[in-house]
Protein backbone atom coordinates (compact mmCIF):
# COMPACT_ATOMS: atom_id res chain seq x y z
CA UNK A 1 0.00 0.00 0.00
CA UNK A 2 1.26 3.09 -0.86
CA UNK A 3 0.96 6.29 1.56
CA UNK A 4 0.41 10.03 0.63
CA UNK A 5 1.74 11.98 3.52
CA UNK A 6 1.35 15.83 4.19
CA UNK A 7 3.69 18.13 2.87
CA UNK A 8 5.07 19.34 5.32
CA UNK A 9 5.49 16.04 6.77
CA UNK A 10 7.77 14.64 4.16
CA UNK A 11 11.05 13.61 4.81
CA UNK A 12 13.76 15.18 3.32
CA UNK A 13 13.99 11.75 1.08
CA UNK A 14 10.49 11.61 0.17
CA UNK A 15 10.66 15.27 -0.59
CA UNK A 16 13.71 14.87 -2.64
CA UNK A 17 12.29 11.62 -4.56
CA UNK A 18 8.86 13.59 -5.30
CA UNK A 19 10.73 16.34 -7.00
CA UNK A 20 12.87 13.72 -8.89
CA UNK A 21 9.53 12.53 -10.07
CA UNK A 22 8.35 15.63 -10.94
CA UNK A 23 10.78 16.81 -12.79
CA UNK A 24 11.52 13.55 -14.91
CA UNK A 25 7.49 13.87 -15.86
CA UNK A 26 8.14 17.59 -17.02
CA UNK A 27 10.84 16.20 -19.23
CA UNK A 28 8.72 14.19 -21.18
CA UNK A 29 6.86 15.73 -24.10
CA UNK A 30 4.67 12.85 -25.02
CA UNK A 31 1.03 11.86 -23.43
CA UNK A 32 3.35 10.34 -20.68
CA UNK A 33 4.78 14.07 -19.12
CA UNK A 34 3.43 16.59 -16.71
CA UNK A 35 2.33 19.09 -19.79
CA UNK A 36 -0.29 16.56 -21.05
CA UNK A 37 -1.56 15.26 -17.76
CA UNK A 38 -1.89 18.70 -16.54
CA UNK A 39 -3.83 19.70 -19.96
CA UNK A 40 -6.68 16.69 -19.28
CA UNK A 41 -7.93 19.09 -16.69
CA UNK A 42 -8.43 22.24 -19.03
CA UNK A 43 -6.63 23.50 -21.55
CA UNK A 44 -5.96 22.44 -24.24
CA UNK A 45 -9.45 21.20 -25.59
CA UNK A 46 -11.15 19.26 -24.47
CA UNK A 47 -11.59 20.75 -21.20
CA UNK A 48 -12.42 17.25 -19.22
CA UNK A 49 -12.55 18.66 -15.43
CA UNK A 50 -15.66 17.80 -13.78
CA UNK A 51 -17.03 21.17 -11.63
CA UNK A 52 -20.32 21.82 -9.94
CA UNK A 53 -22.08 18.67 -10.24
CA UNK A 54 -21.47 15.14 -8.20
CA UNK A 55 -19.13 14.37 -10.81
CA UNK A 56 -16.13 16.60 -8.50
CA UNK A 57 -14.80 14.15 -6.11
CA UNK A 58 -14.50 10.50 -7.75
CA UNK A 59 -13.30 12.40 -11.08
CA UNK A 60 -10.43 13.95 -9.90
CA UNK A 61 -9.58 10.90 -7.08
CA UNK A 62 -9.28 9.51 -10.90
CA UNK A 63 -7.16 11.88 -12.32
CA UNK A 64 -4.69 12.13 -9.09
CA UNK A 65 -4.38 7.87 -8.95
CA UNK A 66 -3.65 8.00 -12.90
CA UNK A 67 -1.13 10.91 -12.47
CA UNK A 68 0.49 9.51 -9.20
CA UNK A 69 1.06 6.30 -11.59
CA UNK A 70 2.77 8.10 -14.05
CA UNK A 71 5.44 9.39 -11.65
CA UNK A 72 5.36 6.23 -10.05
CA UNK A 73 7.01 5.08 -13.77
CA UNK A 74 9.51 7.68 -13.21
CA UNK A 75 10.40 7.24 -9.76
CA UNK A 76 8.96 4.17 -7.97
CA UNK A 77 7.11 4.49 -5.04
CA UNK A 78 6.57 7.94 -4.73
CA UNK A 79 3.23 9.19 -3.90
CA UNK A 80 1.61 12.55 -4.03
CA UNK A 81 1.75 14.96 -1.33
CA UNK A 82 -1.16 16.53 0.42
CA UNK A 83 -1.17 19.93 1.60
CA UNK A 84 -3.02 20.38 4.73
CA UNK A 85 -4.34 24.27 4.30
CA UNK A 86 -6.12 24.13 7.52
CA UNK A 87 -3.01 23.57 9.43
CA UNK A 88 -0.91 26.20 11.93
CA UNK A 89 1.91 26.06 9.42
CA UNK A 90 -0.15 27.38 6.45
CA UNK A 91 -2.62 29.65 8.18
CA UNK A 92 1.40 30.74 9.20
CA UNK A 93 3.04 30.83 6.27
CA UNK A 94 0.87 29.97 3.40
CA UNK A 95 1.60 27.55 0.31
CA UNK A 96 4.90 24.80 1.72
CA UNK A 97 8.37 25.99 1.71
CA UNK A 98 9.23 23.12 -0.82
CA UNK A 99 6.25 24.54 -3.68
CA UNK A 100 8.16 28.54 -2.86
CA UNK A 101 11.29 27.57 -3.41
CA UNK A 102 12.93 29.28 -6.03
CA UNK A 103 15.93 27.03 -6.33
CA UNK A 104 16.55 26.18 -10.07
CA UNK A 105 16.35 22.73 -9.26
CA UNK A 106 13.03 23.16 -7.66
CA UNK A 107 10.11 21.51 -10.25
CA UNK A 108 7.21 22.09 -7.36
CA UNK A 109 7.79 26.02 -7.91
CA UNK A 110 6.06 26.65 -11.40
CA UNK A 111 5.73 24.29 -14.24
CA UNK A 112 5.20 25.67 -17.92
CA UNK A 113 2.14 26.14 -19.42
CA UNK A 114 2.17 23.84 -22.46
CA UNK A 115 -0.88 25.39 -25.08
CA UNK A 116 -1.39 26.68 -28.22
CA UNK A 117 -0.66 29.97 -28.82
CA UNK A 118 -3.86 31.45 -29.43
CA UNK A 119 -4.91 29.93 -25.72
CA UNK A 120 -2.05 31.88 -24.58
CA UNK A 121 -3.20 35.25 -26.05
CA UNK A 122 -6.93 34.77 -25.51
CA UNK A 123 -6.27 33.94 -21.42
CA UNK A 124 -3.85 36.77 -21.14
CA UNK A 125 -6.17 39.08 -22.78
CA UNK A 126 -8.77 37.61 -20.36
CA UNK A 127 -7.20 37.21 -17.20
CA UNK A 128 -4.15 39.45 -17.05
CA UNK A 129 -1.39 38.30 -14.63
CA UNK A 130 -2.32 34.15 -15.17
CA UNK A 131 0.67 33.30 -16.09
CA UNK A 132 4.32 34.86 -16.84
CA UNK A 133 4.84 37.18 -19.97
CA UNK A 134 7.28 36.43 -22.79
CA UNK A 135 7.74 33.26 -24.72
CA UNK A 136 7.35 29.87 -22.98
CA UNK A 137 5.23 31.07 -20.37
CA UNK A 138 5.13 29.40 -16.71
CA UNK A 139 2.87 29.49 -14.22
CA UNK A 140 2.33 31.92 -11.26
CA UNK A 141 0.80 32.56 -8.00
CA UNK A 142 -0.45 35.68 -6.32
CA UNK A 143 -1.53 34.10 -3.02
CA UNK A 144 -3.65 35.99 -0.33
CA UNK A 145 -2.91 35.79 3.25
CA UNK A 146 -2.36 32.94 4.88
CA UNK A 147 -4.58 32.90 7.72
CA UNK A 148 -7.42 33.64 4.74
CA UNK A 149 -7.37 29.77 4.22
CA UNK A 150 -10.05 27.73 5.12
CA UNK A 151 -10.12 26.85 8.85
CA UNK A 152 -10.45 23.34 10.72
CA UNK A 153 -13.64 24.15 11.94
CA UNK A 154 -15.59 24.86 8.45
CA UNK A 155 -14.28 21.18 7.36
CA UNK A 156 -14.80 19.67 10.66
CA UNK A 157 -18.67 21.10 9.82
CA UNK A 158 -18.16 19.63 6.49
CA UNK A 159 -17.09 16.36 7.43
CA UNK A 160 -20.36 15.77 9.17
CA UNK A 161 -22.87 16.37 6.50
CA UNK A 162 -24.45 13.88 6.37
CA UNK A 163 -25.12 13.14 2.73
CA UNK A 164 -22.86 12.86 -0.57
CA UNK A 165 -24.52 15.74 -2.43
CA UNK A 166 -24.57 17.77 0.62
CA UNK A 167 -20.96 16.78 1.16
CA UNK A 168 -19.49 17.31 -1.73
CA UNK A 169 -21.55 20.76 -2.21
CA UNK A 170 -19.77 22.02 0.38
CA UNK A 171 -16.02 20.72 0.24
CA UNK A 172 -16.46 21.82 -3.29
CA UNK A 173 -16.88 25.05 -2.19
CA UNK A 174 -14.11 25.00 -0.10
CA UNK A 175 -11.95 24.10 -3.18
CA UNK A 176 -13.08 26.75 -5.47
CA UNK A 177 -11.90 28.92 -2.63
CA UNK A 178 -8.22 27.75 -2.66
CA UNK A 179 -7.75 27.55 -5.98
CA UNK A 180 -8.42 31.62 -5.66
CA UNK A 181 -6.81 31.67 -2.75
CA UNK A 182 -3.79 30.93 -4.47
CA UNK A 183 -4.55 32.86 -7.52
CA UNK A 184 -2.49 33.41 -10.62
CA UNK A 185 -2.80 30.27 -13.15
CA UNK A 186 -4.65 28.20 -9.82
CA UNK A 187 -7.28 30.84 -10.26
CA UNK A 188 -9.54 29.53 -13.43
CA UNK A 189 -10.18 26.62 -14.63
CA UNK A 190 -7.97 26.48 -18.21
CA UNK A 191 -4.52 26.42 -17.02
CA UNK A 192 -5.12 25.21 -13.32
CA UNK A 193 -3.35 21.95 -12.76
CA UNK A 194 -0.45 23.29 -14.36
CA UNK A 195 0.71 24.57 -11.12
CA UNK A 196 2.52 21.92 -9.32
CA UNK A 197 0.58 22.94 -6.02
CA UNK A 198 -2.76 22.18 -7.90
CA UNK A 199 -2.01 18.17 -7.08
CA UNK A 200 -1.42 18.88 -3.41
CA UNK A 201 -4.34 21.03 -2.87
CA UNK A 202 -6.46 18.10 -4.98
CA UNK A 203 -4.83 15.48 -2.15
CA UNK A 204 -5.91 17.13 0.16
CA UNK A 205 -9.50 17.02 -1.08
CA UNK A 206 -9.33 13.56 -1.80
CA UNK A 207 -8.21 12.81 1.71
CA UNK A 208 -10.80 15.00 3.17
CA UNK A 209 -13.61 13.01 0.97
CA UNK A 210 -11.75 9.73 2.54
CA UNK A 211 -12.00 10.87 6.22
CA UNK A 212 -16.11 11.48 5.03
CA UNK A 213 -16.26 7.83 4.18
CA UNK A 214 -14.57 6.92 6.84
CA UNK A 215 -16.91 8.69 9.32
CA UNK A 216 -20.31 7.88 7.01
CA UNK A 217 -19.59 3.96 6.04
CA UNK A 218 -22.88 3.68 5.31
CA UNK A 219 -23.34 6.09 3.00
CA UNK A 220 -22.35 6.12 -0.63
CA UNK A 221 -22.73 8.21 -3.68
CA UNK A 222 -26.26 8.08 -5.19
CA UNK A 223 -26.64 4.85 -7.10
CA UNK A 224 -27.49 5.88 -10.20
CA UNK A 225 -23.96 7.64 -10.41
CA UNK A 226 -21.98 4.80 -9.61
CA UNK A 227 -21.88 3.09 -13.15
CA UNK A 228 -21.03 6.88 -14.44
CA UNK A 229 -17.66 6.76 -16.78
CA UNK A 230 -15.17 9.37 -15.41
CA UNK A 231 -14.19 10.18 -19.06
CA UNK A 232 -11.46 10.17 -20.60
CA UNK A 233 -10.07 7.76 -18.03
CA UNK A 234 -11.23 4.09 -17.95
CA UNK A 235 -13.05 3.88 -14.55
CA UNK A 236 -16.10 4.26 -13.27
CA UNK A 237 -17.27 6.25 -10.16
CA UNK A 238 -17.75 2.50 -8.45
CA UNK A 239 -14.16 1.68 -9.18
CA UNK A 240 -12.75 4.68 -7.61
CA UNK A 241 -14.97 4.46 -4.10
CA UNK A 242 -12.66 2.60 -2.09
CA UNK A 243 -9.09 3.54 -2.19
CA UNK A 244 -7.67 0.68 -0.44
CA UNK A 245 -8.74 -0.90 -3.92
CA UNK A 246 -6.34 1.85 -5.75
CA UNK A 247 -3.94 0.85 -3.76
CA UNK A 248 -3.18 4.07 -1.58
CA UNK A 249 -3.45 5.38 1.69
CA UNK A 250 -2.98 9.10 3.68
CA UNK A 251 -0.91 9.43 6.90
CA UNK A 252 -0.34 12.44 8.60
CA UNK A 253 3.43 12.07 8.98
CA UNK A 254 5.70 10.91 7.01
CA UNK A 255 6.72 7.32 7.44
CA UNK A 256 10.39 6.58 8.15
CA UNK B 1 -37.72 32.25 -3.27
CA UNK B 2 -36.85 35.32 -5.30
CA UNK B 3 -35.65 35.33 -8.83
CA UNK B 4 -33.04 36.97 -10.78
CA UNK B 5 -35.66 39.39 -11.81
CA UNK B 6 -36.49 40.46 -8.55
CA UNK B 7 -33.30 41.78 -7.40
CA UNK B 8 -32.88 45.66 -6.74
CA UNK B 9 -29.65 47.56 -7.80
CA UNK B 10 -27.88 47.61 -4.19
CA UNK B 11 -25.23 50.33 -3.10
CA UNK B 12 -22.89 49.87 -6.13
CA UNK B 13 -22.68 48.63 -9.02
CA UNK B 14 -23.25 44.78 -9.80
CA UNK B 15 -24.76 44.80 -5.89
CA UNK B 16 -27.86 42.77 -5.90
CA UNK B 17 -30.90 43.64 -2.83
CA UNK B 18 -33.32 40.87 -2.92
CA UNK B 19 -36.57 40.79 -0.97
CA UNK B 20 -36.83 37.88 1.15
CA UNK B 21 -38.93 37.57 3.75
CA UNK B 22 -38.94 35.06 6.53
CA UNK B 23 -40.67 35.99 10.45
CA UNK B 24 -39.33 32.70 12.09
CA UNK B 25 -40.46 29.30 12.58
CA UNK B 26 -37.91 27.32 14.48
CA UNK B 27 -34.81 25.84 12.76
CA UNK B 28 -31.83 24.29 13.29
CA UNK B 29 -29.97 24.87 9.59
CA UNK B 30 -31.05 27.57 7.36
CA UNK B 31 -29.48 27.42 3.44
CA UNK B 32 -29.72 29.89 1.06
CA UNK B 33 -30.26 28.05 -2.43
CA UNK B 34 -29.32 29.36 -5.33
CA UNK B 35 -29.72 27.58 -9.26
CA UNK B 36 -29.10 28.03 -12.48
CA UNK B 37 -25.57 29.68 -11.36
CA UNK B 38 -23.37 30.40 -14.20
CA UNK B 39 -19.47 29.59 -14.08
CA UNK B 40 -18.65 30.21 -17.83
CA UNK B 41 -16.48 32.98 -17.76
CA UNK B 42 -13.58 34.07 -14.95
CA UNK B 43 -13.70 32.85 -11.08
CA UNK B 44 -16.11 35.23 -8.59
CA UNK B 45 -17.32 35.14 -5.39
CA UNK B 46 -20.80 35.99 -3.74
CA UNK B 47 -20.94 37.78 -0.56
CA UNK B 48 -24.21 37.14 1.12
CA UNK B 49 -25.21 39.81 3.47
CA UNK B 50 -28.81 39.72 5.91
CA UNK B 51 -30.78 42.46 6.55
CA UNK B 52 -27.85 45.37 5.19
CA UNK B 53 -29.01 46.30 1.68
CA UNK B 54 -26.01 48.66 2.00
CA UNK B 55 -23.46 46.10 2.23
CA UNK B 56 -20.76 46.56 -0.11
CA UNK B 57 -17.27 43.98 -0.23
CA UNK B 58 -15.43 46.07 2.29
CA UNK B 59 -18.76 45.77 4.58
CA UNK B 60 -17.34 43.52 7.84
CA UNK B 61 -17.85 39.63 8.13
CA UNK B 62 -19.13 39.57 11.35
CA UNK B 63 -22.91 39.28 12.91
CA UNK B 64 -23.61 42.56 13.28
CA UNK B 65 -23.78 43.96 9.88
CA UNK B 66 -25.69 40.57 8.80
CA UNK B 67 -22.91 38.15 7.46
CA UNK B 68 -23.89 35.19 6.48
CA UNK B 69 -20.93 33.88 3.87
CA UNK B 70 -19.79 33.14 0.28
CA UNK B 71 -19.99 30.53 -1.84
CA UNK B 72 -16.91 30.65 -4.39
CA UNK B 73 -17.34 29.45 -8.38
CA UNK B 74 -14.21 28.53 -9.97
CA UNK B 75 -14.54 29.52 -13.31
CA UNK B 76 -14.54 28.14 -16.81
CA UNK B 77 -12.50 30.79 -18.08
CA UNK B 78 -14.32 31.62 -21.06
CA UNK B 79 -14.88 29.37 -24.89
CA UNK B 80 -11.73 28.40 -26.68
CA UNK B 81 -13.92 26.18 -28.97
CA UNK B 82 -15.36 27.57 -32.19
CA UNK B 83 -18.60 28.89 -32.37
CA UNK B 84 -21.49 27.31 -30.40
CA UNK B 85 -18.99 25.17 -28.50
CA UNK B 86 -20.29 26.69 -25.13
CA UNK B 87 -23.38 26.76 -25.94
CA UNK B 88 -25.43 24.64 -23.19
CA UNK B 89 -28.40 22.11 -25.44
CA UNK B 90 -31.31 23.09 -23.80
CA UNK B 91 -32.41 19.20 -24.37
CA UNK B 92 -31.69 16.31 -24.93
CA UNK B 93 -33.89 13.41 -26.38
CA UNK B 94 -34.48 11.01 -23.90
CA UNK B 95 -32.33 7.89 -24.73
CA UNK B 96 -29.37 10.47 -25.43
CA UNK B 97 -26.59 9.05 -22.82
CA UNK B 98 -24.04 12.14 -23.77
CA UNK B 99 -23.13 13.79 -19.79
CA UNK B 100 -24.66 16.84 -19.57
CA UNK B 101 -22.74 19.89 -20.86
CA UNK B 102 -19.52 21.15 -18.87
CA UNK B 103 -21.00 24.35 -18.36
CA UNK B 104 -24.72 23.67 -17.24
CA UNK B 105 -25.20 25.93 -14.58
CA UNK B 106 -25.00 24.90 -11.09
CA UNK B 107 -26.21 24.87 -7.59
CA UNK B 108 -24.46 26.67 -4.94
CA UNK B 109 -25.90 26.65 -1.04
CA UNK B 110 -24.44 29.01 1.81
CA UNK B 111 -25.52 27.81 4.82
CA UNK B 112 -26.47 30.78 6.84
CA UNK B 113 -27.70 29.33 10.35
CA UNK B 114 -25.89 31.42 12.39
CA UNK B 115 -26.80 34.42 10.93
CA UNK B 116 -30.07 33.61 10.15
CA UNK B 117 -30.80 33.33 14.25
CA UNK B 118 -29.03 36.58 15.04
CA UNK B 119 -31.00 38.16 12.70
CA UNK B 120 -34.32 36.49 14.16
CA UNK B 121 -33.16 37.08 17.62
CA UNK B 122 -32.39 41.18 17.18
CA UNK B 123 -35.18 42.04 14.11
CA UNK B 124 -38.50 41.89 15.28
CA UNK B 125 -39.80 41.60 11.46
CA UNK B 126 -37.53 38.61 10.91
CA UNK B 127 -35.58 38.53 7.94
CA UNK B 128 -36.20 40.99 4.73
CA UNK B 129 -33.58 41.27 2.14
CA UNK B 130 -30.55 39.20 1.58
CA UNK B 131 -27.80 41.69 -0.24
CA UNK B 132 -25.82 39.66 -2.46
CA UNK B 133 -22.13 41.26 -3.24
CA UNK B 134 -20.48 39.24 -6.24
CA UNK B 135 -16.85 40.20 -6.94
CA UNK B 136 -14.07 38.95 -9.40
CA UNK B 137 -11.43 36.85 -7.89
CA UNK B 138 -8.88 37.86 -10.75
CA UNK B 139 -5.62 35.59 -11.28
CA UNK B 140 -4.12 39.26 -9.93
CA UNK B 141 -5.15 40.44 -6.65
CA UNK B 142 -5.38 43.93 -7.24
CA UNK B 143 -7.36 43.66 -10.02
CA UNK B 144 -10.22 41.91 -7.60
CA UNK B 145 -13.53 44.32 -7.77
CA UNK B 146 -17.22 43.90 -7.33
CA UNK B 147 -18.46 42.98 -10.67
CA UNK B 148 -22.10 43.23 -12.67
CA UNK B 149 -20.64 40.76 -15.43
CA UNK B 150 -20.18 37.20 -13.78
CA UNK B 151 -22.80 36.53 -11.63
CA UNK B 152 -25.85 34.85 -13.45
CA UNK B 153 -28.38 32.46 -11.56
CA UNK B 154 -32.23 31.92 -11.90
CA UNK B 155 -32.92 32.38 -8.33
CA UNK B 156 -32.26 32.12 -4.63
CA UNK B 157 -34.86 30.40 -2.19
CA UNK B 158 -34.07 30.08 2.10
CA UNK B 159 -34.80 26.11 2.95
CA UNK B 160 -34.29 26.03 6.83
CA UNK B 161 -34.15 22.72 8.84
CA UNK B 162 -35.71 21.26 12.27
CA UNK B 163 -33.12 18.53 12.86
CA UNK B 164 -33.29 15.97 15.45
CA UNK B 165 -29.94 15.74 16.93
CA UNK B 166 -26.76 18.90 16.44
CA UNK B 167 -25.21 17.02 13.58
CA UNK B 168 -26.75 19.85 11.83
CA UNK B 169 -26.08 22.77 13.50
CA UNK B 170 -24.30 25.91 11.60
CA UNK B 171 -21.86 25.92 9.68
CA UNK B 172 -18.72 28.23 10.25
CA UNK B 173 -18.99 31.20 7.54
CA UNK B 174 -16.08 30.67 5.67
Amino acid sequence: MQVRVEVRSMTSDQLASFRQAVTASMGISDDRGYSAWAGIHGLPLPISCQHGNPLFLPWHRAYLYLFEKSLQDQVAGVTLPWWDWTSTASHTQGVPDSYTDTSADNPLQSATVAISASDIEQLRTSFPGVMSDGDNPVTVRDPDVPDALPRAATIDSILDAPTFEDFSNRLENVHNDVHVWVGGSMSIIPIAAFDPVFWAHHAMIDRLWYVWQMRHPNVSVPAPLLNSALDPFPLTVSQVLDISQLGYEYAVAAIT
Amino acid sequence: MATATDMKAGKRDGILVAPLQFKGQRFTRADLVFTGVDHSGGSYEVLVFLNNPRATDTTAHDAEHGYGGRFVIFGHGGCYGDVGHCDVPTQRAFGDLRPPHHLTPTTKIVTITAALQHVMATNRDGLKTVTLVPVAVTPRRKDRAVTAELFRFDDMSLRTYLAGTDRDLPATPG
